[in-house]
């Protein structure tokens, strides 16, 4: 609505001023009197980024303004792919051996270093007295200190790989837990443990 | 309808196998994969306990358990099971290993031949999923000592004696107490006046 009537105003002043200018300029006598003031030529300079810059270089700066949830996102990461905030463990549980604490379907971190390193002995042992390269076709006999082999003839044991480790058998590594593997020396009359290699 | 039964041919084995392979992704695609999974196979037939990667040791345990079932159902004189053996087996000595130790150890067995128990787990580190393969009837302290419900255990016997003895005393607590109990009882059945007598 206002446009139109803009337009018809419009007109209408256009027509005004064809028909006064018809009839020739107002007298002099009507004219505004001002002080001309002649203009000095300003020297037109095209803007260039020198000017702001200097001396000085121009580092790359973000356009736009990182979503919320992209902020959150890098902050605490996302529960479905990395979740970043610190959650309590609801999966840990006490080792029935030694009352270390372990996740539960994994085996306990500290009887699996001990039994580890008694393992790694006993390989290299096995490596340096039966590791040439012959074929192997006896399984391998673990002995410690002051322990016998089973009862069975002299040619059954011919060619059996034998390895004896120099040390005493460890207390935990042991079949029968009723009865102590290692015992000192003495003069009671109660009956020694037997079979437990 | 005239289809050969399928467990005649392929030997089952007592592990769970899933429908698809892992691929062990490398630079020499499916032939390093077959490399590894040897290299893995060869190790475990050679220490008989061996630690290394879950995934690894999870694909190269079905390879093992195949090579050995095969070497106990066919035994030395099958020529395909050779090859099988020797395909698998990098250092040849091993061959007679499969043969003359594994076979015999196995040969009665209802279970699986080999073990994977998942490693504990490395804390700020390269938190890869480890797992500890073992064969079954190895020279090796156990890994899973599980006699904690063993009734034979030197600490149950002592709980069950401390249970037994505690048990026992307050038995005789209880009695203890009944038998005074009734004591008074009796005495006020016979003779009631004496309590209000005493009294006044």
């Amino acid at each position: 609505m206002i446009p139109r009537l803009t337009y018809v105003i419009n007109i209408l002043k256009n027509l005004e001023r064809n028909i006064i200018q018809s009839f020739g300029y107002p007298p002099k006598e009507l004219a505004l009197a001002y002080a001309h003031q002649k203009q000095v030529p300003r020297q037109s300079t095209k803007f260039t980024l020198k000017d702001l810059v200097g001396d000085g270089i121009l580092l790359a700066v973000p356009k736009f303004r990182r979503t919320v949830e992209k902020r959150w996102k890098r902050k605490f990461g996302s529960p479905d792919y990395v979740w970043k905030m610190l959650v309590p463990k609801t999966n840990i549980a006490i080792c029935n051996e030694c009352g270390h604490h372990h996740e539960r379907g994994r085996l306990c971190g500290n009887c699996y270093k001990r039994i580890e390193t008694e393992t790694k002995e006993i390989q290299a042992k096995i490596e340096e007295k039966l590791g040439n390269n012959k074929p192997i076709e006896n399984d391998v006999i673990v002995l410690y200190d002051g322990e016998k082999l089973p009862d069975e003839t002299k040619e059954f044991w011919q060619g059996k790989r034998i390895v004896e480790m120099k040390k005493e058998r460890p207390q935990w590594f042991s079949k029968n837990l009723l009865q102590k593997t290692t015992q000192q020396p003495s003069d009671s009359k109660d009956v020694k443990p037997t079979d437990l290699a | 309808m005239n289809q050969a039964d399928i467990s005649k041919i392929v030997s089952k084995l007592r592990i769970k196998v899933p429908p698809e392979h892992r691929r062990l992704r490398g630079p020499q695609g499916p032939e390093g994969r077959l490399n590894k999974l040897r290299k893995t196979v060869t190790g475990l037939i050679k220490y008989e306990r061996i630690e290394l990667n879950y995934r690894r040791g999870d694909e190269a345990r079905q390879y093992a358990e195949r090579l050995i079932s095969e070497a106990i159902s066919h035994g030395d004189c099958h020529k395909p099971t050779m090859e099988i053996a020797d395909y698998w087996l990098l250092e040849k000595q091993l061959v007679h290993k499969l043969f003359k130790v594994l076979v015999p150890r196995y040969e009665n067995y209802n279970t699986a031949f080999t073990k994977m128990y998942k490693a504990p787990q490395t804390y700020y580190g390269r938190n890869i999923d480890k797992a500890v393969l073992e064969l079954r009837g190895n020279p090796y302290p156990s890994l899973t000592n599980k006699q904690s419900n063993n009734r034979l255990l030197l600490q149950n016997v002592l709980l069950d004696a401390a249970k037994y003895d505690y048990r026992q005393a307050k038995y005789a607590e209880m009695a203890d107490k009944m038998s005074k109990t009734e004591e008074l009882q009796t005495k006020l059945d016979n003779n009631p006046e004496s309590k209000p007598s005493e009294s006044s």
